[in-house]
């Protein structure tokens, strides 16, 4: 009997330990990487998502991938108080541009991290900080184009495959379209989204190189004469009746590309990747019905033809909160394997970061287009222009529509703004 | 004499009344336990955060780095602020329509009062949209007052020119004003119908066998016996008027055009979450915040002396 009770209790001791030491060890491995973004529930990403994941985890045993999918509109709000916080995600989407660069004292620095994709992967300096040090891994190249119905140039005696080169051109093109009953370009402004894009779009070919540098560190002015142009031409189209009534109530995501899609307006300034793209449009025109053209700049051009605006798109970034740095970090580069990207690629239509992805049997012609122009952008001016700056425009270029405020003082204002924002 | 006598005599009545019941105290003790869960959550997401506010307002915090002290930088940054100007003056605006967000509800409550056919159906009709959150209703009104929408299609038919409700500077803020008053007027409805069924019947019947009319009725009679209902109600409906506006302005302008619709309380989150400037935003909550308890102590301090009346 006594032999009996310490062979028990000596089973129950080594069952115990043995449990307590299963139990530290899978508490030990058992992870969760919680990753949010504003793109995972979207049907034409999931796949995307769904490879990241699958791939992730079947390398990483005992780690649990969780996209946790916010509102886009609310998104930085939520991640603005995840960072005060210091909790919540280890991995962020983040838009490349101003949104990285203003959240990087709270994002991991990744440099050694991710020497080893810095050549197949493009789109870096959207991430990078002001030294230089990236901060994120760009999953998209995000650039601004115009798209046009093929079709609408057709019935205004227009020949489509004749695109603009120069802003007179686009002139001819949209007196030409307004005399046949057509509005030219569909317009969203009620954000201020659709004024950002004009801006953008418009100074991209006006810009050298240097003036690009000196916009981003606010040497350049709004009331610089290159860009208080496109200010003036804002103005200016909405008198000749380039849009529709009713653009500062109109949101352009997506009430505008709607329009855009079913046939009302013959242009729209749409993106590259992910929305609002060749993809989206073919899918309502007819790929043969899509073009696209480069918006020609106000001014005289800085370069010899026309150059796609264009720039790491989205990308991800580690909380530098997350007490999974190296895992994170890992996951973080994951979204841009080249199996994924290419899935990326084909499902949603993103232009991927990643260089290395097939994209030779595409077929559509504005596609091709717009892969064709990748290697030969220019930067993307509202990508360096402080959020302060642009939430100031987006006001401005409403009470511009309104006849409130002048292109004068208007770009008084955005001086001022500028000044303050990057403390000149 | 009387009155100190009286006031005297009323002291040893309270005395001699806690004393004959010795549970009173236990009692008195216990009901402060049921007051606990209420007050300890005002003192949670009320008081303190409030503490913290005004901490964060002397600060340039950015949500992200160690907030710095900056004095009185903040407060002297919004009394330059050309947007925060102009959301004072779209909050006085709004503060001026005031009186039709009572009379138009009091008006109403006395007509179903006195008993208008189909009353019982008005009054559910009216209250209805009480029930829907600000979003869904600007959902509703966003494809209503749009350009291509409804409103406009009908003034069109009818000959007229199609308006630009919310993306006009001089119609947007009185669209949402509009709107925020169909979607909230039902409540106070409700209240002054409450307040009615307390109007003496047997002087409303002396008014009519003495000939008043019915505005004479309403005027002399029914307004002043429900006079702390209204007064109630205008403060209730003040405070909604600064602080429920969002999600209308959010889902229907967005704040413009220009800074037509910009109240304080949109400015506030534009600060905190687009610009990431909570210690900024927290300068103009406390400016806010300051702006209502005023206004709440002047409509308090009109009720107590019209209760002392």
């Amino acid at each position: 009997m006594k032999t009996t009770n310490r062979t028990l209790r000596a089973g129950t001791m080594l069952a115990t330990a043995l449990v307590m030491t299963l139990g530290v060890a899978a508490s030990a491995k058992a992870e969760t990487l919680t990753v949010w973004d504003w793109k995972s529930g979207d049907p034409t990403t999931t796949p995307y998502y769904d490879k990241v994941k699958a791939d992730f985890e079947a390398a990483h045993p005992g780690v649990t991938v969780k996209f946790v999918m916010q509102p886009h509109d609310q998104y930085y709000t939520l991640l603005g108080t995840a960072i005060a916080a210091s909790q919540g995600p280890d991995v962020v989407l983040v838009h490349g541009g101003s949104q990285a660069k203003e959240r990087i004292a709270a994002f991991s620095k990744l440099d050694d991290k991710v020497a080893d994709i810095r050549t197949r992967v493009a789109g870096w300096d959207e991430f990078a900080g002001a030294d230089g040090s990236v901060y994120a891994v760009p999953i998209s190249i995000q650039g601004l184009a115009v798209y046009y119905n093929k079709e609408l140039y057709k019935k205004a005696g227009l020949d489509p495959e004749a695109t603009p080169k120069t802003w007179a051109d686009l002139e001819a093109i949209c007196a030409k379209l307004k005399a046949a009953g057509t509005t030219c370009f569909a317009l969203g402004n009620k954000e201020g989204y659709g004024a950002d894009f004009f801006y953008s779009s418009a100074a991209a070919n006006a810009l050298t190189a240097e003036q690009q540098a000196a916009w981003t560190t606010g040497d350049l002015k709004w009331s610089s004469p290159e860009i208080k142009a496109i200010i003036q031409k804002w103005v200016d189209t909405q008198k000749e009746g380039w849009y529709a009534e009713g653009a500062n109530s109109t949101a352009k995501f997506m009430d505008e590309y709607q329009s855009f899609e079913r046939g009302e307006n013959a242009n729209t300034i749409g993106l590259l990747s992910d929305v609002a793209h060749w993809k989206e449009f073919d899918e309502f025109l007819e790929p043969q019905n899509v073009g696209v053209f480069v918006m020609p700049p106000v001014t005289p051009s800085a370069y010899d033809h026309p150059r796609m605006p264009l720039a790491g798109g989205i990308g991800y970034a580690v909380t530098k909160f997350s007490p999974n740095q190296d895992l994170a970090i890992a996951l973080a580069k994951s979204f841009a394997d080249t199996p994924a990207m290419q899935i990326f690629f084909e499902a949603a239509g993103a232009v991927p970061s990643d260089t290395a992805v097939d994209t030779s049997k595409v077929e559509s012609p504005s596609a091709k287009v717009v892969l064709g122009s990748l290697s030969d952008g220019v930067p993307l001016p509202h990508n360096n222009t402080s959020t302060a700056e642009t939430e100031e425009w987006h006001r401005q270029s409403q009470m511009l529509f309104t006849g409130e405020t002048t292109v004068d003082k208007a770009v008084a204002r955005l001086d001022e703004v500028q000044a303050q924002a990057k403390k000149k | 004499m009387t009155q100190t006598l009286t006031a005297t005599d009323a002291k040893r009545r309270k005395a001699a009344a806690a004393h004959a019941d010795p549970g009173s105290r236990s009692v008195e003790r216990f009901a402060y336990l049921f007051v606990l869960p209420a007050l300890a959550l005002v003192v949670v997401f009320r008081i303190i955060p409030l503490i913290w506010g005004f901490g964060y307002s002397f600060t340039n915090y950015d949500g992200m780095s160690t907030p710095r002290f900056v004095g009185l930088d903040n407060y002297v940054g919004i009394a330059h602020d050309p947007v925060f100007l102009d959301s004072l003056v779209n909050m006085l605006i709004l503060l001026a329509t005031l009186p039709i967000w009572i009379g138009l509800p009091l008006v109403l409550a006395i007509l179903i009062h006195q008993g208008v056919p189909g009353g019982k159906l008005f009054r559910a009709v009216y209250f209805f949209p009480a029930v829907l959150s600000s979003v869904i209703v600007g959902a509703i009104f966003n494809v209503l007052l749009r350009y291509d929408g409804s409103f406009n299609l009908f003034l069109k038919a009818m000959g007229f020119s199609a308006v630009d409700w919310l993306g006009n500077s001089s119609t947007a803020l009185f669209s949402l004003i509009a709107v925020q008053l169909w979607s909230t007027f039902g409540m106070s409805l409700l209240i002054f119908i409450a307040g009615l069924s307390t109007v003496s019947a047997e002087m409303l019947e002396a008014a009519k066998l003495d000939g008043a009319k019915l505005l004479q009725t309403w005027w002399h009679i029914v307004i002043p016996s429900i006079r702390p209902i209204i007064e109630f109600a205008a403060v209730v409906t003040t405070i909604g008027m600064l602080t429920s506006m969002f999600g209308l302005i959010y889902v229907l302008t967005a704040g413009g055009p220009g800074t037509s619709t910009i109240l304080p309380e949109f400015l506030i989150w534009l600060e905190q979450g687009k610009m990431n400037r909570p210690g900024y935003a927290s300068a103009i909550s406390m400016v806010l915040f300051l702006l209502m308890a005023g206004l709440a102590a002047i409509q308090i301090r009109i009720m107590s002396r019209n209760a002392d009346i």
